[in-house]
Formats: C-alpha cells, sequence, structure tokens
C-alpha cells in the first residue's frame, strides 16, 4: 500500500472495527471571499459512487480513494476517543478547488 | 536572495475570477449603493423600518447568509488533533487573540486619532477606531483555507486552526471588544456586544453545526460536501456584496463629503495586516515550525473575519455608522492584501525547515 496511501495500525483496527472499508477523497472548502480548496479527508465508510474511486485491498481492509491522492505520500491516522473518534489524513496540502486550464 | 517557487499553486488556481477581483467588485457595490441611496432614497428608508431590537432584519438576514455557510464547512472534531501541530498552534493562537487586537488598537489609534487629527473629525475618527477595533477582534475563519492552498500549507492544521479559532471567538470577541472600545471612551453597553455575538456568531456556529451533523447522518459526508455545501458555499460573496450594496446606500452621505477617509482608513489596517504576518511568520521561523505550517498560521492572523466585523458594526453602531465604513474599507484591500502575503510566503519557503509529514 506504500505506493497508494499509507494505513496506521491504529487506524486499521478502527476501520476493521468500522466495517472495514476507508473512503479517501477530496472535501472542498468555501473561502468567504469566494475561492476553493479541496482537503483530503477519511472515512469509514464506502462511497456513494465507488466507480469514482480506486479500490484497492490491503490487511483485510477495502481501500477507495479519489485518484487525485493516490502516490502522494499520505497517511490514514486515527484520533480522539469514545464516539469522537475519527480517521484524518496526514501530510496533505490542500488541493486546487477550481478547474484551471493555462 | 529569495528565489522563485515553482512549486507553489499559482493564484488561477485557487481563486476564480470573482475572487481575484474582489476589490474591485467591491469598490463597484460601494458606487452602486451611493447612487442607490441618492437616486433612490426610497430603499434604504423602505429597509431601515423593518427593525426588532434595533436589529434591522434585511440586513441580519443577509448577514446570515454570507456567515452561515462559513460556519456549516467547520468540523468541530478536527479539534481532536489539537495535539498534531502545537508549535504552530501555540503561535497563531497567541498571535490571534493575544497580540493582534492589541496592535490593530494601537496602530488603529495613533493614525486615526494623532496622525490624521488634522484631517478627521474626532467624532469621526473615534467611529473609524471602532471599526478597526472590530476587525482585529475577529480573525479569519474561511478565506484561510485558499490562503493556505496557494502557500501548499498543512490541510490538516489549517482545519484544527480554524476550529479553534471559532470556539475561541465564541468567548473572546465580545470581552476584546468591549475592552478595547472602554479604552477609546467609546462606550457600549454590554447587552449590545452580548446581542451581536449572539446573532452572529452563536446562532450561525449552532445552525452550522445542526446542520452539518444532521445532513450527514442522513445522507453521507460526500452528499453534504458535494451537493448541498456546493449550493450553499458560494452564497457568502453573494450575500457579502448585496449587503455592501445595502450599506453603502445608507452610508453615501459619508461618503460623498469624506471621499478621503477611505484611504486614511485603509493605512492602519495595511500596516496591521503586514505587521502581524510578519510576527507570526517570524516567531515560526525563530522556532523552527515546518513553511507548511507557518504560512497558514500567519496568513490565519494577518486576515480578518470582515463579515463578523462588518455584522458586529451595524449591530452596535449602526448601519450608517463610521465604524461600518471602516469594516468595509478591511473587505476593500483584504484580497490583494493577502495575495501579496501568499508571493512573500511562497518566495520565503526556503529560509524554512522542511514541511512536516
Amino acid at each position: 500500500m506504500d505506493n497508494v496511501i499509507d494505513i496506521g495500525s491504529n487506524a486499521l483496527d478502527f476501520i476493521k472495527q468500522q466495517g472495514g472499508v476507508v473512503t479517501v477523497r477530496l472535501s472542498p472548502r468555501y473561502g468567504c471571499c469566494g475561492g476553493l480548496a479541496n482537503i483530503a479527508v477519511a472515512e469509514a465508510s464506502t462511497p456513494a459512487d465507488p466507480s469514482l474511486y480506486q479500490s484497492h485491498r490491503y490487511e483485510g481492509v477495502t481501500l477507495f480513494i479519489d485518484p487525485a491522492l493516490v502516490g502522494q505520500g499520505l497517511s490514514i491516522n486515527v484520533e480522539g476517543w469514545w464516539k469522537l473518534r475519527h480517521l484524518y489524513v496526514d501530510g496533505s496540502p490542500l488541493n486546487s478547488g477550481h478547474t484551471y486550464t493555462k | 536572495m529569495a528565489t522563485q517557487d515553482t512549486t507553489s499553486p499559482s493564484t488561477a488556481e485557487g481563486m476564480g475570477l470573482f475572487e481575484r477581483y474582489l476589490s474591485l467588485w467591491v469598490a463597484l457595490a460601494i458606487v452602486a449603493g451611493i447612487l442607490l441611496g441618492q437616486l433612490v432614497p426610497a430603499v434604504p428608508e423602505t429597509l431601515s423600518r423593518f427593525e426588532v431590537a434595533q436589529v434591522s432584519i434585511p440586513i441580519a438576514v443577509l448577514i446570515w447568509a454570507m456567515i452561515f455557510p462559513m460556519m456549516a464547512q467547520i468540523d468541530f472534531t478536527s479539534l481532536l488533533g489539537v495535539r498534531r501541530q502545537p508549535k504552530g498552534l501555540t503561535i497563531t493562537t497567541t498571535v490571534n487573540w493575544l497580540i493582534k487586537p492589541f496592535t490593530m488598537f494601537a496602530i488603529a489609534w495613533f493614525f486615526l486619532m494623532v496622525v490624521f487629527r488634522p484631517l478627521i473629525p474626532q467624532e469621526l475618527a473615534s467611529q473609524y477606531l471602532a471599526g478597526a477595533i472590530l476587525l482585529g477582534a475577529a480573525p479569519c475563519t474561511a478565506m484561510v483555507f485558499v490562503w493556505s492552498y496557494l502557500t501548499r500549507g498543512d490541510a490538516a492544521y489549517t482545519l484544527v486552526q480554524v476550529a479553534l479559532n471559532d470556539i475561541i471567538m465564541l468567548f473572546a470577541f465580545a470581552p476584546i471588544v468591549v475592552f478595547l472600545l472602554g479604552i477609546s471612551n467609546i462606550q457600549v453597553p454590554w447587552d449590545t456586544v452580548a446581542l451581536s455575538v449572539v446573532l452572529y456568531i452563536v446562532i450561525p456556529l449552532a445552525a452550522g453545526y445542526l446542520t452539518r451533523q444532521t445532513l450527514i447522518a442522513k445522507r453521507g459526508p460526500e452528499w453534504y460536501d458535494n451537493v448541498f455545501m456546493k449550493r450553499v458555499g458560494p452564497i457568502t460573496p453573494i450575500g457579502l456584496i448585496i449587503t455592501l450594496v445595502l450599506l453603502f446606500a445608507f452610508q453615501g452621505e459619508v461618503i460623498l463629503q469624506n471621499p478621503l477617509h477611505i484611504v486614511l482608513i485603509a493605512i492602519p489596517l495595511i500596516i496591521q495586516t503586514f505587521l502581524i504576518f510578519f510576527i507570526a511568520y517570524g516567531w515560526a521561523k525563530a522556532w523552527r515550525v515546518p513553511h507548511n505550517v507557518a504560512a497558514p498560521g500567519a496568513m490565519v492572523g494577518a486576515s480578518n473575519f470582515f463579515e463578523l466585523a462588518v455584522a458586529a458594526a451595524i449591530a452596535i453602531f449602526g448601519l450608517q455608522s463610521g465604524a461600518a465604513l471602516a469594516t468595509v474599507v478591511g473587505v476593500l484591500v483584504e484580497v490583494p492584501l493577502m495575495l501579496a502575503l501568499v508571493r512573500i510566503a511562497n518566495k520565503t519557503r526556503h529560509h524554512f525547515p522542511a514541511e512536516s509529514a
């Protein structure tokens, strides 16, 4: 999985507890003056449309990942406690939210 | 010598046509508002009748339209990551809340009450100072994602810093504003400031949080991001421009009598923006904070949550006040200033340690 995304051991355990599926996608954030940036987020659930993602199997976990995030040196980790425990993506700069043509 | 950083995104990638030329749209909104107020005075007169407890209902609706989308995208669970970038969070939180409001007050007071004393009547200068104080007490909450993107900032850190600032703002905005207005001899009743905090921070924050939690539980996070926020997110800048048109429909006389005042108000705001950026950025360099945290951290403090400042100025001092005008000057200079800071940050990237993982 090193070439796709790194998943920490605690995150792997958490994903398995939640059903063994993780989705890594881009989440938009809107600026107050306009503008848009995307943040990589991870959720322990199946995406609405799996065909839009690359899928991989890794140590009993099914990973769906936005192709734009593959091989970017990112890692999935887990933090928090009890019901606030959640996944996060580390090592990610923000991504463009605009279609850009030179 | 600084070198051009070729790995940084171009402005066009993070910002569309509207936001890159925001100053132009704001200037056009000022002109449109003044024309509306002068040519069709019935519009502001009619709107001013819709008031409850001195709160203009049309303006309150527009301000909620501006602020709610920002609050609806805040992920408060990201606060659990507060330990991940302790240096960056310490610097930015300290600069935002313990330094920025007070340097804004000091710089604005020096220019508006001392240097420009022959040019601005005392009463009006106090109002402009009040507007500057409101700007200084409200750090950026949404646009920082764009500034962070343009400097290749760390996404996880930016999320945590924004959520942390919004929580602090809930408790710190009113006391800081009342304290600084008090030492400026501008007396405002606590209940008026408290009402503006409830109307323009507590209610949108609670509504945003509840909307986010409810819709994600019902429809899933992808639907929320890609359908709901896609519709709601762009409302903020539209609400901003309409608010400015209405604001200047009320402000027309003040502007026409004192057009130079916009430039005079802008001077301390510009100095403050650069000062705060360099305090946070220099501190981050001294603490060897990685550039992908140092740059967005410095941007958060330099940039203002001007929707809140505009809203509070209107709620506390009124639509026709000098305070409201001063907060709008903050909007006018925001984007060009911040893009200049983005360029500085990108050209000085090599002075900082390698990016954190």
